[in-house]
């Protein structure tokens, strides 16, 4: 077992190095950060553009191999990943950004996981019965619903609430805004800001678990192993409980794993709509501000997300079903 | 090839007639008695396609409102006084009216002619993108499993390693540096290179179990080239779902044009999408809700029909699809 996890995490990470090196190229070749420069007025003299731009090693007239090994030296050597065209370390930035995002998606990726399978459980034991067709019908409008939409009509419907109610009862922008000492307060301040950006994430994320759960259970309800447990006298929601659902579950442990790495860019959207300073947030501010270092930097972190995700999957899988060979 | 042709359509004639619910000795005779078979009227696949489609109340609702809006992105400017890049600049913001139906933005643009051209532009980068992402992911996706051994492995190796980054990221690096009219097109390039990998997977797994069977083994005996057999054999044996996915990938691709250019890093003024009207629209919420309420509402009526034509096509052509035989 450990030498078959060893082996994989091997494999990950050369995965990881090529991927971070594509990107890094790939963003030095899309993204031109003197631009910034040239549409500022007055604009600044040539040879000061090129001083702050060799300054973040991004300057275009350097050739990007080189660029490429000052980039790798300092990550390798001093963990520094670079600077932001503005001569911010991206690093620091980055590391801030994931406490909001945490927060964010933690409490949604579990409501998510609770909500989603238990709808598939219920609506797989109710194959086509009206039950199952109405809630599939809801999850399949979830399904193709854009984030952007769901989230502004949920803000419209919002204001109105607090219009109608007079109160702001729920805030549709970051995530704190009490700066008092009280304990209570802080934390009724925290769900009024979580709740909507919660309930747009949970519409969204719920969706793929409860299709996928369904399915899987159908799969294994038809199987022998069941119909025997049904032939020894079991009541269906026995043999549903004690057999069919058990297999089933381990198709969605490996999706949760490979969640993780949604986590971190999942949100983009739902931090843009709620302007909440999240990661997703900041990678559209590198995107927007043509910085290479920062956008490589969040794009590795989600790669690292995505590869652990992947490792967990395996550990899970391998852990779960005996009839994973490992070797 | 042929007879297997015939072949198989009859076995798949016989499949499809039993679900239909059609005495079964109807359908034994033409095998069984080849001679007799003249005189009954047989039943095309395509007819049957068709029948199990419409069957559907919900994939038939689907086909009618996607329909309406491909009619409406091609001939609803035609019907409307204002351009979607003349701005009326006496209506700026203007709630909906005889004169404005939909509203104006805050710069004054028709909401009308706005939403017939992102319309359009939404429909073009998600049909174009989608159809090209599957062209790819079929060829590659087949050659990966077909070549087995070291290329098996080397394809899966690099396919995993593209997917390590989330390719939202890597489409928003890319449209990033476009800019103007060609903005749409730059799109579809983005989501196209990068949206191709995970299918290629799913396609590489469902060709492991069709390049065991005879009918490829014999080609390959035979002399017939690699990529004759690729193109010829194994990719038409997944054409349903192929056919399938190209329609859901319109979804998925829609979605991700509206995501980009709702960050405002897709399409961009002059040119417009719904996303970018979307984006419009945030800004504006408290004073203008009309700029984001009537591209929301398209938005969802067309990836829903679309959602709706493809589940219907996975019942009705889906060989795979263990949903049909359910069917009450």
């Amino acid at each position: 077992m450990i030498k078959y996890i060893i082996r994989r995490l091997v494999n990950y990470v050369i995965m990881l190095f090529v991927a971070i090196s594509m990107t890094y190229f790939l963003a030095s070749a899309f993204m031109d950060p003197r631009s910034n420069y040239m549409s500022r007025n007055p604009r600044p003299p040539e040879a000061s553009i090129d001083r702050s731009l060799d300054l973040a090693n991004i300057n275009d007239k350097t050739p990007v191999l080189v660029r490429y090994f000052n980039w790798l030296k300092g990550i390798v050597t001093e963990w520094n990943w670079g600077l932001s065209p503005d001569q911010e370390p991206v690093a620091p930035a980055v590391a801030s950004r994931i406490s909001s995002s945490v927060q964010l998606v933690a409490i949604s990726t579990v409501l998510s996981i609770i909500i989603g399978v238990s709808l598939g459980v219920y609506t797989a034991i109710r194959q086509y019965k009206w039950q199952d067709r109405a809630l599939n019908a809801v999850s399949t409008l979830f399904l193709v619903t854009p984030a952007a939409v769901l989230g502004l009509l949920i803000v419209l419907g919002t204001i109105a609430i607090n219009n109608a109610t007079g109160t702001r009862i729920f805030y549709v922008t970051g995530l704190h805004s009490y700066e008092g000492g009280n304990i209570g307060l802080a934390i009724l301040d925290f769900l009024q800001h979580i709740i909507l950006p919660t309930i747009v994430l949970v519409c969204i994320g719920y969706v793929n678990y409860h299709l996928t759960q369904r399915t899987y259970l159908l799969d294994t309800m038809n199987a022998d192993y069941v119909r025997t447990a049904r032939a020894k006298g079991l009541t269906l929601n026995q043999a549903i409980r004690k057999h069919a659902l058990r297999t089933s579950l381990i198709p969605t442990t490996t999706n949760i794993a490979f969640s993780i790495a949604s986590i971190f860019t999942g949100a983009v959207i739902t931090e843009t709509v709620f302007a909440i300073n999240g990661l997703g947030r900041y990678f559209v501010t590198t995107i927007q501000d043509n910085d290479i270092n920062g956008a490589v930097c969040i794009a590795a972190f989600s790669g690292v997300c995505t590869l652990a995700g992947a490792l967990l999957a395996d550990i899970l899988a391998a852990w779960l079903d005996p009839r994973i060979r490992l070797n | 090839m042929s007879d297997m042709a015939t072949e198989e359509k009859d076995l798949g004639l016989n499949q499809d007639v039993a679900t239909e619910g059609t005495p079964a000795a109807v359908v034994v005779n033409p095998v069984s008695q080849g001679g007799d078979a003249q005189d009954l009227k047989r039943t095309g696949r395509m007819t049957l396609y068709v029948r199990r489609f419409m069957r559907r109340p919900s994939a038939v609702f689907g086909l009618v409102v996607l329909c309406i809006l491909i009619l409406f992105a091609l001939f609803g400017a035609m019907v409307c006084p204002w351009k979607y890049d003349e701005p009326d600049f006496t209506a700026l913001a203007a709630a909906p009216s005889a004169d404005h139906w939909l509203g104006t933005t805050i710069g004054g643009s028709d909401m009308y002619a706005m939403i017939v051209r992102g319309l359009g532009r939404s429909l073009l980068v998600g049909i174009i993108s989608s159809t090209l992402i599957m062209i790819i992911s079929a060829v590659l996706g087949t050659a990966i499993a077909f070549f087995e051994g070291v290329v098996e492995k080397v394809g899966m190796w690099i396919l995993d390693m593209l997917l390590t980054i989330p390719s939202f990221l890597l489409v928003a690096m890319i449209v990033r540096s476009s800019s103007g009219t060609s903005g749409w097109l730059w799109l579809t390039i983005g989501i196209t290179a990068f949206g191709w990998i995970g299918y290629a997977r799913v396609i590489r797994t469902l060709t492991m179990s069709l390049r065991e069977l005879d009918y490829i083994r014999a080609a390959k005996f035979m002399g017939v080239g690699s990529f004759r057999i690729i193109l010829r054999h194994l990719v038409p044996n997944l054409g349903s779902v192929l056919i399938i996915n190209t329609v859901l990938g319109v979804v998925s691709a829609v979605n991700q044009e509206t995501a980009l250019s709702f960050l405002g890093l897709g399409i961009k003024a002059p040119d417009t999408s719904l996303g970018t009207l979307l984006m419009n629209g945030q800004s504006s919420v408290l004073t203008a809700p009309w700029i984001l309420l009537f591209p929301s509402a398209v938005l969802i009526l067309l990836t829903f029909s679309v959602q709706l034509i493809g589940d219907g096509l996975r019942d009705a052509i889906d060989p795979y699809s263990r949903s049909a035989g359910k069917a009450e």
